[in-house]
């Protein structure tokens, strides 16, 4: 049996569902069960919140899982060369109110950032050699400009509606996202078998968090 | 009037000194405790008896000797091994046994100071005694090995052998033991010295015959197992389960080094013995020591035998300073605040414990003098932050904060403050 983490609702839920389903697995839509066995393999899905995904794929709770290159980012994960999945576009940039100062990265030194990618955005300061006050925010990161709680914002974009709709502007992208496909590292053979008989062209990325010495 | 002056080979150190000597001690500890180990605390005093007789003739030279007002016969602590071994004696009832522990404190030695040698000093030591189990040595290794890790040293060697190997192979070759302390003492060059000058310093004293088996014996060419390999027809059973003991502890391949003739000064050893090296940095060993058979034998008639290395602290500082690991040490103030006068003084100090509230190290001006002297003050003080709390800020309910590095100022809701501060990126 393997077990595969999917969103359980949310931007890449309903793709990663498709991309199940295409390849012939029958399977209930997402109910209030956390588990999902399917109906014709050895597959069971688990539902799981974007940002738990890496975690239990790679505690081995979840063999595969499919997440965000943005969330495995932030988790600290390494994924270089990584092969993407064609869903789950989005960017995240930092934006700034039509109004404001700020025109250029230069300009962001010693602004406030409010982010739900702490992570990310700190390293992408730090390369850039400018220091910044990051405000971390959970969610609803538009709004923190209009609040006086930021000056700027990094936030995750699709469409770009919501960043008009709250008259900012992007400046700069520091990440171009799409959903990945990861694997436990110690996964057995015999799993991994299962999985590549049932999506023949997926090479899975192995996610594991840089053991130190 | 007096000149103020300080003892030779004493050192005073100055903030930026304290620092660094802090974030080192800290990290230090941070892996002991981690481990597991509990500390210590013995007198810098004691009665001289109890240090005399133990460091070898050269060594009861520089133990610092005076008799106090009382008349007694006091002797300044030496090393922390001795005290030690005293405390275990007295206490023995009371400890854990296996007991483990680590000690840090200030030594003294009545030396004629030079480079890199002082009079006072400090010492950094780990033991566990009341075990015999090569565990614990394999402990001791990996505590050195993730101390080196904490500090930043990437280029590292733990140096080992067996005293009891060496003894086996000296007794093999017939070599008696009137010599085998001077034979010891020159395989311990080897490093320093080479091949030639050790085999001609040896054939002073054995058959020359002897002196080249003995080298071919000890070679310490090639890898761990290739150096076991030629020691094959010996007893190199401590050597193989120390080495997989320490491989199951994780520390990493190619950092511990098998080198058959490293002897360690010191006649006490009786079995693993150690010396870390720092590969970047010529200053000589950073940590020895290993297994000695009986700790407290002067003291008492209980004998623990036990494992242990000390950590030269100042050593180690030194090689952090050269390889640039210590640039990142701040001093311990994070902000100033800014005393304008009277008026905003109450505001001033309601920021300042709200941020202290929040563990950012704040503190307050002691004088309404002109902003830029206050700017100064931080600026010789190493303080990354100024925040000023003048009457515009007050009236708005604002704070305005000045990054000293940049010397941009930013102005926020005075609420803001800490989660600005805690946020802002390095």
């Amino acid at each position: 049996m393997i077990r595969i983490a999917i969103q359980s609702k949310g931007r890449l839920s309903d793709a990663s569902i498709e991309f199940l389903r295409s390849r012939g697995l029958k399977f209930e839509p997402n109910g209030r069960s956390l588990v999902t066995p399917c109906a014709n393999r050895d597959v069971e899905i688990l539902w799981l919140r974007s940002g738990d995904i890496p975690e239990y794929v790679n505690r081995g709770v979840a063999d595969f899982g499919i997440a965000g290159a943005n969330v495995l980012a932030e988790k600290g994960m390494e994924l270089e060369g990584a092969e993407k999945m064609d869903f789950g576009f989005c960017k995240l940039v930092i934006a700034v109110p039509g109004d404001s100062g700020i025109h250029s990265v230069r300009d962001l030194e010693g602004e406030r950032i409010a982010t739900s990618y702490p992570i990310i955005l700190s390293r992408y300061l730090q390369a850039q050699g400018i220091r910044a006050a990051i405000i971390p925010l959970r969610g609803s990161v538009e709004i923190a400009p209009r609040l006086n709680l930021a000056d700027a914002i990094c936030d995750l974009v699709q469409t770009g509606k919501t960043l008009s709709d709250n008259h900012l502007k992007p400046l700069v992208t520091i990440l171009e996202s799409q959903a990945i496909l990861i694997k436990n590292q110690y996964v057995i053979p015999a799993k991994a078998g299962i999985f590549s008989e049932l999506f023949p062209n997926q090479i899975p990325t192995s996610v594991g968090m840089t053991q130190k010495l | 009037m007096i000149t103020p002056k300080i003892l030779q080979g004493t050192r005073d150190f100055l903030p930026r000194d304290m620092a660094k000597r802090d974030f080192v001690m800290n990290q230090i500890k941070s892996v002991f405790v981690r481990f597991g180990y509990d500390t210590v605390e013995t007198p810098a005093i004691e009665y001289a008896e109890t240090l005399l007789g133990k460091y070898g003739d050269e060594g009861s030279k520089l133990i610092y000797r005076f008799h106090d007002n009382g008349g007694r016969d006091i002797a300044l602590r030496y090393d922390q091994t001795v005290p030690f071994a005293r405390l275990v004696a007295m206490n023995w009832q009371e400890l854990p046994m296996p007991f483990k522990r680590y000690q840090i404190s200030k030594v003294w030695r009545a030396d004629r100071p030079a480079k890199g040698r002082y009079r006072e000093f400090t010492q950094c030591d780990i033991d566990i005694i009341g075990t015999q189990n090569l565990l614990a040595e394999a402990e001791i290794a990996k505590v050195m090995a993730e101390v080196f890790q904490a500090l930043g040293f990437k280029n590292v060697a733990i140096k080992f052998n067996s005293r009891r190997l060496m003894n086996s192979v000296l007794e093999r070759l017939n070599i008696p033991r009137e010599i085998q302390t001077i034979v010891l003492r020159t395989l311990d060059k080897l490093d320093k010295v080479g091949l030639e000058a050790v085999q001609n310093e040896l054939n002073g004293v054995m058959e020359p015959a002897v002196a080249t088996r003995l080298l071919t014996f000890l070679d310490s060419r090639g890898n761990n197992e290739e150096k076991i390999e030629r020691l094959q027809t010996f007893d190199v059973q401590e050597i193989r389960e120390f080495l997989e003991k320490s491989r199951l502890f994780g520390i990493p391949e190619g950092v511990l080094e098998f080198d058959p003739c490293l002897a360690r000064g010191l006649d006490y050893y009786t079995g693993i013995i150690f010396e870390a090296f720092l590969k970047d940095v010529a200053i000589g060993a950073v940590c020895a020591g290993g297994r000695f058979d009986d700790l407290c034998g002067l003291f008492s008639e209980e004998s623990f035998s036990g494992v242990g290395v000390a950590f030269g602290f100042d050593r180690l500082v030194v090689g952090m300073e050269q390889l640039e690991l210590l640039k990142a040490v701040s001093l311990n103030a994070q902000v100033l605040v800014t005393y304008f006068d009277e008026n905003t003084l109450p505001k001033a100090l309601a920021t300042l414990n709200e941020l202290q509230r929040a563990n950012i190290n704040t503190e307050m001006y002691f004088e309404p003098t002109p902003l830029n002297k206050q700017f100064k003050y931080a600026a010789k003080k190493e303080i990354p932050f100024v925040l000023i709390v003048g009457p515009d800020e007050v009236k708005r309910d604002e704070v305005t904060i000045k990054v000293m590095k940049t010397g941009k100022q930013k102005t926020i809701p005075a609420n803001q403050a800490a989660s600005y501060l805690t946020g802002y990126t390095s």
